[in-house]
């Protein structure tokens, strides 16, 4: 059926499928009234009609069989994953629901405002504690790793032998990236990479598997550590993105599944919609540990994710933001001997640019627009090579012991790279108590003197950012910097989208920096007193904006995190105009990074607005028929078999009603998730059982709670062949007032429906209340705009 | 208030007048390239130094008070008296005796070791100044050190003490200005010794001179960055180990020679070799993975197929 849209959308070209797939729906056409016919004749013989449904299948996927059209294709970016479902932001209106809202007093809701306070406060609170350990685990293991390097180079540099030394770098380096990428690659891999794109999609109403869960965050945490130290071109602020998040849906839940504890704490949030507000806030606490931008953290959390908003979860997610901060700086201030000194926050600390030379003129902007233009076509290469190199990733590089290799082998080279490039750098600098070198290496320079080269490679990533905009002007020769950001361009776009857990923030922000200097040394050079106002420092952050900028493609949240990070606000014009422009630049050729990544995942992402020209399209044409529709009190084994079904694994049922006169058609009153059903499966919430044994517990909210969010599935749920014969009764339990559209509704006005409820069925009934279709997630995430016109994207298992 | 101004506007007067009174050509020439050195490098205490040096400031010591006396008629109380002019004048000449020392050993710097002393009476003479207790009942912090706007004593002695601090002398002499410290003398006498040792061996093949002195350079740099942690240096010994350093790594060209290039390019390339072998591999080897497609249930009737397509064309 797909076909049809495709052949519309694609009339321009002869496509040899589209001409094919002609029969196809007419013949689906013709035999479309047959089951719905049947659905409205015998409702009471359901297992008649499923199974007629069932062999309708059958047929087709014979057929397609007979037509010889390839069933299995590589993967590539325009699939959309079944593993993908949606989360239930939409409340259950359901009879307990009501019943426990008329039980609860007026002090029970004071309580859950205080406790969601509570909770915020906590998010903020272990995220920061958290970013802390992240950040002196690395120095403290950065800085063994590199005093052991530098006195191997030392050694080796009077007596000969430095490729020995160049091999214990890269050995070390190998080995420290194993231990992170064994653990992401055999026991979470979904702790990969930045984890923002993840995270996205779960604020966008995906639910990724895993993603929320402790080991994840275990794993991402000793993950990112092992990373940064292992030297790869990374950084540890994305991941603290994810960590945030999984904080807060953890924290907010009051209990681990992993852990089996349950603190019987705080489980009216055992829903997903007050877990999705809470990662939004743990998210936006995250952003705020790494880069000390606790407002840059909220508007990150509203750019990326939150659909939904409103003025008290912004305020709860700005306290979460503020206490992520403060609780890192609070706990640094002892690492750094300076107790109760709250001033110094953030994972990435950009300085203070406060000199006069950090002033900016009106001539300069300009300048900055340009260096936007470059970075945004910087940042488009990258994220084109990224994009290949996932592909391929993706399709060959599948296995978890070839990802181990992988990575390790990209530690390797990347301590060669730098090392090579160390060694043949000739830029010395004299050893200076204001830049303060925490490793310097001498090498070949002559006594009293280090190889700046080595400042930018031989450190962890963050000092070199600093370094790149606070030393004076002088420190970096414009030739090591060239050579060093062609290298360092090339080894992070290798190094992200890697089986470790690493962001690509820092590593976008220092190869902007480095271009951004070198900028500003040239112009310093070129220009008439050109040296008094081209500080180098301030053409480093303008670079670093707009390279990060060209990458990520953030805009507001980019721009307040910038500017808290380099706390001057003056640098608010010149950091938007430049990430403006890079974003401007960057889309015109490739999507931002973050999105790319989403797309290959084969993630259902609902954007902001449906696909332009898609007006023509309707709910009829959308939506997924026929729908498995379940009666108000449906037979046992029916359910059973409805929900076993392995070939069609909805989630979402409508439930229909049969009309007094048996030619009446069945109507639709509700609807039921399979989360529900199975939880009513488990306790056996048959009429049968209700009527003999009175005495039986009503069954509450709490237990629909108690199961979330990990509901057991249908195989573990045994059902005795007696009991099958039961009946269910789910008046009480379905919701009994689901949206529902016309026909004829067009696909925008659905979108808009679904994005903005945050919905996860979307019942298509007919004039007379019948259900025909049922709009979900991936229905709608399957049209998108492509180079052709309208394309849509094909289900696929993955 | 209006009292105070009228005296800064009196006091500035009288200078005039006595500007006006006492300026012959040497003043003027001395006061000008004064003010150009100001000019030019406005930060460089040398430009303090020869204000300080220009006659304007020596000859005038009795004169000005006495003309001070002629010209104006303040109440007995406005003036500083006898005391405290004496310790300015002390002041000066000690000031005056620091400066020179300090501009003539500027380079190469030996500004601890030649001026701790003057220094040391310096700081004696200003504190006896800015104390509060004084015998005779009589405090000259006020009379000389905030009675005006510019307090130019405070700033005078501001200048030279931030230069001390720089300078980091304070650890390299002992408390009280009474002599270097041990650490100071030991690594002055071992820099010696290497500089002997370059003398010697100067003349001829340089290599010589970089293998024979090696050991006494070597322990000179032990000792250095051994005070380095320790913080016990200051500039004079910064300067002479970078004099040092510059001699052996620069005139003698006894720095390490890159002689590796080989075996290191030999290993990177290896290293940049491996992932083209793993990647062709993985792609040769390993299976590309497939993804199954589902075809979706998709409802359709013929109207709509055909509006779909009268809308599009």
């Amino acid at each position: 059926m797909a076909n049809i849209t495709k052949k519309v959308s694609w009339s321009s070209r002869a496509d040899e499928s589209g001409v094919t797939a002609e029969g196809t729906p007419l013949l689906n056409g013709s035999e479309q009234p047959r089951p719905s016919r049947q659905l409205s004749r015998d409702g009471i013989f359901q297992v008649g009609r499923l199974s007629t449904v069932d062999l309708e299948e059958e047929m087709t996927s014979e057929e397609e069989s007979l037509r010889g059209r390839p069933k299995e294709i590589p993967h590539n970016e325009k699939l959309l994953s079944l593993k993908f479902e949606s989360l239930d932001y939409d409340n259950i209106e359901n009879q307990l629901f009501l019943e426990e809202e008329r039980r609860m007093s007026y002090m029970g809701f004071r309580c859950l405002e205080i406790s969601r306070w509570v909770v915020c406060g906590l998010i903020g609170f272990l995220t920061g504690l958290i970013a802390c350990f992240i950040d002196i685990a690395v120095e403290e293991l950065a800085g063994m790793k590199y005093r052991v390097v530098k006195e191997n180079i030392d050694n080796f540099t009077e007596v000969g032998g430095l490729s020995i030394s160049l091999i214990l770098w890269a050995v070390l380096n190998s080995a420290i990236v194993m231990m992170g990428a064994i653990l992401v690659a055999f026991f979470e891999p979904i702790a990969a990479g930045s984890g923002i794109p993840q995270i996205k999609c779960y604020l966008n109403g995906v639910k990724i598997p895993r993603v929320v869960r402790l080991k994840t965050l275990v794993v991402k945490v000793c993950g990112v550590i092992c990373s940064v130290v292992g030297g790869l071109a990374v950084g540890k602020e994305g991941p603290m993105i994810h960590s945030g998040a999984v904080v807060a849906a953890g924290v907010s839940q009051g209990r681990s599944t992993s852990l089996k504890r349950d603190f019987k704490i705080f489980e009216y949030f055992r829903r997903d919609t007050e877990k999705r507000d809470f990662v939004s806030a743990g998210a936006a606490a995250g952003v705020s540990a790494a880069f000390g931008a606790p407002v840059g953290g909220v508007l990150f959390s509203l750019e990326e994710g939150a659909s939904f908003w409103n003025q008290m979860l912004t305020w709860r997610i700005f306290f979460a933001s503020m206490i992520s901060t403060f609780t890192l700086n609070f706990f640094l201030s002892f690492y750094h001997n300076k107790p109760g000194d709250l001033s110094n926050p953030g994972l990435i600390n950009f300085g203070r640019f406060e000199s006069d030379s950090g002033a900016y003129n009106l001539y300069e902007i300009p300048l900055f627009i340009a260096m936007g233009a470059f970075g945004g076509l910087l940042g488009a290469l990258f994220n084109k090579l990224n994009y290949w190199l996932t592909i391929f990733r993706i399709r060959y590089v599948h296995r978890p012991c070839l990802q181990v290799m992988e990575a390790m082998l990209v530690a390797a080279v990347t301590a060669a790279v730098s090392f090579t490039m160390i060694y043949f750098s000739n830029d010395c600098q004299p050893l200076g108590s204001e830049n303060k070198e925490k490793y310097p290496l001498q090498l070949f320079c002559a006594d009293g003197e280090y190889n700046s080269m080595a400042t930018i490679f031989f450190n962890t990533p963050e000092i070199s950012v600093r370094s790149l905009f606070h030393t004076q002007a002088g420190t970096y020769d414009p030739l090591t910097l060239s050579l060093f950001t062609i290298t360092y361009f090339f080894l992070a776009c290798w190094t992200y989208g890697l089986a470790v857990s690493a962001g690509v923030f820092i590593p976008a922000l220092l190869i902007g920096a480095a271009w951004g200097r070198l900028f500003g040394i040239l112009l310093a050079s070129i220009t008439p007193n050109g040296s008094i106002w081209a500080d180098p420092g301030k053409y480093a952050l303008i670079g670093a904006a707009a390279q990060l900028g060209g990458v990520v493609r953030m805009t507001l949240s980019l721009t307040v995190i910038m500017m808290e990070a380099t706390g001057n606000v003056t640098y608010g014009l010149p950091i938007m105009l430049v990430l403006m422009t890079a974003k401007i630049v960057g889309d015109y050729f490739v999507e931002g990074l973050y999105d790319i990544h989403i797309k290959l995942q084969s993630v259902p992402f609902l954007h902001w607005d449906a696909p332009a020209t898609s007006h023509w399209l309707t709910a009829r044409e959308v939506m997924s028929a026929p729908v498995t529709c379940l009666n108000r009190i449906e037979k046992v084994g029916t359910i059973v078999d409805v929900l076993s079904n392995t070939s069609t694994n909805h989630n979402g049922f409508p439930v229909v009603m049969q009309g007094a006169d048996s030619d009446e058609p069945s109507k639709l009153c509700g609807l039921i998730l399979r989360s529900q059903l199975i939880v009513l499966l488990k306790h056996k919430v048959f009429v049968e059982l209700a009527r003999s044994r009175l005495t039986q517990r009503k069954l509450q909210l709490k237990d629909f709670r108690d199961a979330y969010p990990r509901f057991p599935p249908i195989q573990s749920i045994h059902v005795s062949q007696d009991e099958r014969e039961c009946m269910m009764d789910l008046t009480e339990f379905m919701n009994a007032t689901p949206y529902t559209v016309p026909l004829e509704t067009s696909l925008p006005r659905v979108f808009k429906l679904f994005r903005a409820l945050g919905l996860r069925h979307l019942v298509v009934a007919d004039d007379v209340n019948r259900v025909v279709g049922l709009v979900t997630r991936k229905d709608l995430a399957r049209y998108h705009l492509g180079s052709h016109g309208l394309e849509e994207l094909q289900l696929a298992q993955t | 208030m209006s009292i105070h101004k009228n005296c800064y506007f009196l006091l500035i007067l009288v200078l005039n007048i006595y500007a006006l009174v006492s300026g012959d050509g040497i003043n003027v020439s001395a006061s000008d390239s004064a003010d150009t050195l100001t000019q030019s490098s406005p930060y460089s205490p040398a430009a303090a130094v020869v204000l300080v040096n220009s006659p304007v400031f020596r000859k005038p010591d009795v004169d000005s008070i006495f003309s001070l006396n002629l010209l104006s008629s303040f109440p007995e109380d406005e003036e500083i008296s006898v005391y405290c002019s004496d310790l300015l004048h002390i002041f000066g000449q000690r000031y005056v005796t620091y400066v020179n020392c300090s501009v003539n050993s500027s380079r190469p710097v030996k500004v601890c070791q030649n001026c701790y002393s003057s220094y040391g009476s310096l700081t004696e003479i200003y504190l006896k100044i800015s104390s509060e207790v004084v015998p005779g009942n009589e405090s000259c912090r006020d009379s000389i050190l905030r009675n005006d706007r510019l307090m130019l004593v405070y700033l005078l002695y501001n200048n030279l003490e931030d230069i001390w601090g720089k300078s980091d002398c304070a650890n390299c002499v002992t408390k009280g200005f009474h002599s270097l410290t041990n650490d100071t003398l030991y690594f002055m006498s071992s820099v010696n010794q290497t500089l002997t040792c370059f003398e010697k061996y100067k003349e001829g093949n340089h290599t010589e001179l970089c293998k024979s002195c090696k050991n006494t350079y070597r322990g000179l740099n032990e000792l250095y960055s051994r005070m380095e942690t320790n913080k016990t240096m200051c500039i004079d010994i910064e300067d002479v180990m970078n004099v040092t350093r510059k001699l052996w790594s620069k005139e003698y060209n006894c720095s390490f020679p890159r002689e590796e290039t080989v075996p290191v390019i030999a290993v990177s390339s290896f290293m940049l070799f491996l992932p083209i072998i793993f990647y062709l591999s993985s792609f040769l080897h390993s299976e590309q993975k497939k993804r199954k497609l589902i075809h979706p249930k998709r409802a359709r009737s013929y109207n709509t197929l055909m509006n779909i397509q009268d809308k599009l064309s």
